[in-house]
């Protein structure tokens, strides 16, 4: 008599459960990425969901750069010199303009045609974008078209850089189409790269079919289809189970339990750098600061907190900048570190310690480092908060020592910038409260230089500069991890972010 | 006369509570102490220099100059009109975005509620045989409380490692056909159909207890229609109760949608209180809030359906669902607090914080609970861990208490802002508070707070009633006693003890509630050891090093298995039988019906 009850029950609520989970089916997103294996299509996982509408204008930009959807006048090669893309060549007109030179016979994803006047549009969206694109911070840049193949792109100042800074995702070329009045802009449809933007849905999937109008050898791969996956628990499965075909930042936890031939280390243009106080505390004083550069342990560092997935820091600027570390033998980057105060006894100098919580290894890092200093003989108060509350009170120099991972390189892969704001009388992100004029006097010197060796050898004086006085110590080089299934031939493990599939891109059957 | 005056105070208090959202919610751009124009300027670019240029441009763009009043008679004005406003951060309208993670999210928690109901009507079958064989059937829910006191984070991570990762069953993320449901449809429908099956297996026990059961027995009616008839019964008395675990899966639902990559409503709410793009976080709020006020109103009707005449003259008896407790039912609760007393003891003489430890190190004798990623010693971290979670998890239902019985004095009063706190999730709750004010351990106590009063005033309004009604109360003002006197000395002692009881089995759910806000980055900072922090920290490495998980989960489950036993039995009736029990007697509860009072009570060891 109980079991028919009981199973009747059983039954009813079966019944009911499967047809409210039947009335749930109408919601799955479209077909495109329901088949993932599909042909050789490219299924890609992504860390950031898009957080401004893939507006170029945002970091957003970054991803259609990386899916080869969106394109720059110019790009760079491995050294930081801009090399042709939807330019074919350029030149200095005079001290504040240059030329470029529209490349003929490019279409956009929509079917028109790529011709200097949509360039010159396309540049002055840009900066008349608010906020301005950060590439154009503190730059006043007009474009105007000469006839229909070239532009020409004028400075207020002088600036031996701009070829470089048109190869910043944030001023890729749209078609007219993207750009609708009240300011926002569409990626849709609208680039001129080998793979087309065909759907986005909201922050969880994009799709791109290959471009055959493609101006260059057409790609390889029949199209991608992109899934954002904030959890990195997911991404590294997508990984492990074949869902993914790329999978974007591996976390670093999860890296020991996938096999090492799907994963690769990319190294970041970003430094772990203690900043110290020179002007007020006890950093003030070039000895005390010394003693801390010789209690951090970076090898702990980078052993503990990141499982040896860093690279130990021999100067501020890091393996992403390739050519950093030779021009760093030469003897009068050597005889400038000679110069170093030596290191003062520490008996009980109480010091403050401040970093924040939005990058989470951020406040491990500032774990060891209080036990670091802790065993010379400082003694440290630690104060950690959100990036938000915590920016303006380490600008302000709150702080005796601060901890921060920092791009060196931002968008037009030249660290001058970086250098100027952080380290020069004027700068921005002062953090170290450091201002000298010698150091001031070669910044200066070489921003003036167009991009080369001469230049690249100017920016590492600085940096010996800035290491003499220990006005910050550069404790580690991040890597990024990414994965690639094993049939996955040709993506790019591009430290600057800025490409990652592209024409020779392919997944083997 | 009387009658309409009653009914226009439970109006005017409902249209007052709807109005003070709306207030709340229109009001976002001007509550938040975090500045919307920094942070999306930070949405748009990393790391530009926010200068008072860039801020002033943003502020002219999103129309934020206009000032307050200006700005919210337009929102209002727009919501009316079905127009929800353009995201500050695409430019796009927003409305469409939500009512799709709308439809999404509507889904996972129709697949949800499918697994909630196998596994409830799973859990009632043995109480359902025990009752038509004439026996009692004393819950032996231990197992399920442990089950439902697991975070449904730490189960999605779990599943995701276990079916996705190991056994190759289910894609691991993604929301583009039925096979992608399983996993989250899982993690949330367990927990909630564990509680929904306590709870339904405990009151159709009760019920089976009733005189009329033996009655029609005797009468020799069929078995199968008595069984009938005490679903009947036993159903509406934790409908309540059900809707509320329902109405929590929308909670659940944000922790499942972060990890599983689901597009839907808990999701985008998130990122938009993250990025303070303030127009979809509204519509996302609005939305959310009317899927609980849709269920809960679901969830009524079918309660009136099935009570039929009496729920309205409100003459239906409550069934008690307490067992009297035998000697040995102690061993569960006095083992589950000697435990927990015992890694706390153990804990807080260890330093939390000190990385002196390896990287993930295995427990040995030394280090019983192991390391976690930074070297910490994890005994140390739950030990010091249960401090600041419980401590703060008691900070938080004190607080409820007071405000219980202070808005419990005013039953008819405090309706409308009762019904909507009760519709409100604690993660929604966190999701506003963390939009205003950024995250941080007492935001989230806050947000806790700001939502789980709302029983214990259900709880002390019922009382409150009951005590008026009791004859050596009612005589007292004839007798000159004055108003405050007869509240004080008469009124208010039979009611606090009960409600404080009742806070207490709260706890454990509290706990819990601020462990998920933790998970989501709306809890506590780093490297404060907090138990939800220690979870999401370790959820990460459950697989590579699984102590990092255990420890904290372990002890959750232990202080939810405490209170889930403390609940279950009737304590007093162990040292002297009592003939009334504190919260089980009936009497009419003007706030909430007739609902069972003690299946409230129990639930409340896992509510969130």
């Amino acid at each position: 008599m109980t079991k028919p009850l009981a199973r009747n029950l059983t039954r009813s609520i079966v019944a009911v459960a499967t047809a409210i989970a039947l009335a749930g089916c109408a919601s799955f997103t479209s077909s495109e990425s329901a088949t993932p294996d599909d042909g050789d299509r490219i299924s890609l996982a992504m860390m950031q969901p898009p957080r401004s509408g893939l507006s170029p204008l945002s970091d957003d930009a970054f991803k259609l750069s990386r899916w080869a959807t969106a394109e720059t006048l110019v790009v760079l090669d491995e050294l930081g010199e801009a090399q042709p893309a939807l330019a074919t060549e350029w030149a200095r007109v005079d001290d504040l303009t240059w030329r470029f030179t529209i490349r003929p016979d490019v279409t956009f994803h929509d079917g028109t045609g790529l011709d200097a006047p949509q360039v010159a549009a396309a540049l002055t969206a840009a900066t008349l974008a608010t906020p301005k694109p950060r590439i154009l911070d503190g730059v006043e840049l007009t474009a105007t078209a000469d006839g229909d193949d070239a532009v020409l792109v004028s400075t207020l100042s002088e600036d031996p850089l701009i070829p470089q800074r048109l190869s910043s995702p944030q001023l890729a070329i749209l078609a007219a189409s993207a750009y609708s009045a009240d300011g926002t802009v569409s990626p849709l449809g609208t680039g001129t790269g080998p793979f087309v933007l065909t759907a986005v849905d909201g922050t969880s999937t994009a799709s791109l079919d290959r471009y055959d109008d493609y101006w260059g050898e057409p790609a390889a791969a029949s199209g991608i289809d992109v899934a954002f996956v904030p959890d990195g628990t997911a991404r590294a499965a997508a990984l492990r189970t074949g869902t993914a075909d790329i999978v974007e930042s591996v976390p670093v936890g999860q890296a020991a339990q996938i096999d090492a031939d799907l994963i690769h280390e990319v190294p970041m243009p970003r430094t772990n750098t203690l900043y110290l106080n020179t002007e007020t505390g006890p950093f003030a004083d070039p000895a005390v600061r010394a003693a801390a550069r010789e209690a951090i342990e970076r090898a702990t560092l980078v052993e503990l907190v990141y499982e040896g997935r860093a690279d130990a820091a021999s100067g501020l600027l890091g393996p992403a900048v390739q050519w950093a570390a030779a021009e760093r033998d030469s003897a009068g980057h050597r005889s400038a570190l000679d110069t170093r105060a030596p290191a003062a006894a520490i008996d009980g100098v109480t010091i403050t310690l401040g970093t924040f919580t939005d990058r989470a290894e951020l406040p491990e890092v500032a774990v060891l480092i209080e036990q670091q200093l802790e065993a010379v003989g400082f003694v440290v108060e630690q104060d950690v908060r959100e990036y938000q509350y915590i920016e303006a009170d380490a600008l302000d120099g709150a702080f005796d020592a601060f901890v921060l991972s920092r791009a060196t390189v931002l968008d037009s892969g030249d660290p001058v910038a970086y250098l100027y704001s952080d380290f020069a009388c004027a700068g921005s992100f002062n953090i170290s409260q450091f201002c000298d004029p010698a150091v001031d006097a070669a910044l200066g010197a070489a921003a003036a230089l167009p991009a080369g060796a001469e230049r690249r050898a100017a920016i590492m004086q600085v940096e010996s500069l800035i290491l003499a006085r220990d006005a910050a110590i550069p404790m580690l080089h991040e890597r990024v991890i990414q994965g690639e299934a094993a049939s996955v031939t040709g993506a790019l493990r591009d430290p600057r972010e800025r490409t990652l599939v592209d024409v020779e891109t392919r997944v083997a059957d | 006369m009387a009658r309409t005056g009653s009914l226009a105070i439970v109006a005017a208090s409902r249209g007052v509570a709807i109005a003070g959202i709306v207030l709340l919610v229109g009001m976002l751009p001007w509550l938040s102490g975090r500045s919307p124009e920094y942070s999306i300027l930070r949405a748009r670019y990393a790391e530009l220099e926010a200068t008072p240029e860039a801020l002033a441009a943003v502020r002219r763009e999103l129309g934020l100059d206009r000032g307050p009043l200006a700005v919210f008679g337009e929102w209002v004005a727009g919501v009316v009109r079905g127009d929800f406003g353009t995201s500050w951060i695409n430019g796009r309208p927003v409305l469409p975005g939500v009512l799709e993670a709308l439809g999404v999210s509507l889904s996972l928690m129709g697949f949800a509620i499918g697994v909630a109901l196998v596994i409830a009507a799973a859990l009632c079958i043995p109480a359902l045989r025990a009752g038509m064989q004439g026996r009692r059937s004393r819950g032996s829910g231990m197992a399920g409380a442990a089950f439902t006191a697991l975070p449904e984070f730490l189960l999605a991570s779990t599943l995701l490692i276990v079916c996705s990762v190991w056994l190759r069953w289910f894609p691991p993320y993604g929301w583009t056909g039925p096979e992608y449901a399983v996993l989250p449809a899982l993690a949330l429908g367990i927990p909630a159909g564990g509680l929904i099956g306590r709870l339904l297996s405990d009151a159709i026990a009760a019920t089976f207890a009733e005189p009329w059961v033996a009655t029609w027995t005797m009468a020799g009616f069929p078995r199968r229609r008595t069984a009938g008839a005490v679903l009947r019964r036993a159903l509406p008395s934790v409908l309540g109760q059900i809707g509320l675990v329902l109405i929590g899966l929308t909670g659940g639902a944000v922790a499942a949608e972060q990890i599983f990559a689901i597009p839907g409503l808990g999701r985008a709410t998130l990122g938009a209180a993250n990025s303070q793009d303030i127009p979809a976080l509204q519509a996302g709020v609005l939305a959310l809030l009317a899927v609980a006020v849709v269920v809960g109103g679901l969830v009524g009707i079918l309660r009136g359906v099935l009570l039929g005449p009496a729920l309205r003259l409100g003459s239906l008896p409550v069934p008690d669902a307490r067992v009297p407790p035998r000697r040995r039912d102690l061993i569960v609760p006095a083992a589950s607090a000697l435990l927990l007393a015992l890694v706390i003891v153990a804990g807080v003489f260890r330093d939390p914080f000190a990385s002196s430890h390896g990287r993930l190190e295995a427990p040995s004798w030394a280090l019983p609970f192991g390391a976690d990623a930074s070297g910490r010693d994890l005994l140390g971290r739950v030990g010091h861990g249960a401090l600041a979670t419980l401590g703060v998890a008691l900070l938080v239902v004190l607080v409820c208490v007071v405000v219980g019985i202070l808005v419990g004095l005013f039953p008819r009063l405090s309706i409308g802002p009762l019904e909507v706190t009760n519709a409100a999730p604690p993660i929604l709750a966190g999701i506003l508070v963390t939009a205003l004010w950024g995250p941080s351990i007492q935001g989230a106590a806050i947000a806790v707070a700001a939502v789980s009063w709302a029983p214990l005033a259900a709880h002390a309004g019922a009382l409150v009633q009951e005590a008026k009604a009791q004859p050596h109360i009612a005589i007292l003002p004839v007798l000159g006693v004055g108003r405050a006197r007869t509240l004080f000395r008469y009124v208010l002692p039979p009611v606090i003890g009960p409600v404080f009881r009742h806070s207490m089995l709260r706890l454990p759910g509290v706990a819990l509630t601020l462990a998920a806000l933790g998970f989501l980055g709306l809890g506590t900072d780093q490297p404060t050891p907090e138990w939800g922090l220690i979870l999401s920290e370790g959820s990460g490495y459950a697989e590579r090093a699984p102590w990092t998980v255990a420890a904290p989960a372990v002890a959750l489950i232990l202080a939810a298995v405490l209170a889930v036993s403390l609940a279950a039995h009737d304590w007093a009736s162990l040292r002297v039988r009592r003939s009334t029990a504190d919260a089980g007697t009936g009497g009419e509860s003007p706030a909430r019906g007739n609902e069972s009072l003690t299946a409230d009570t129990e639930s409340a060891a896992f509510s969130r």
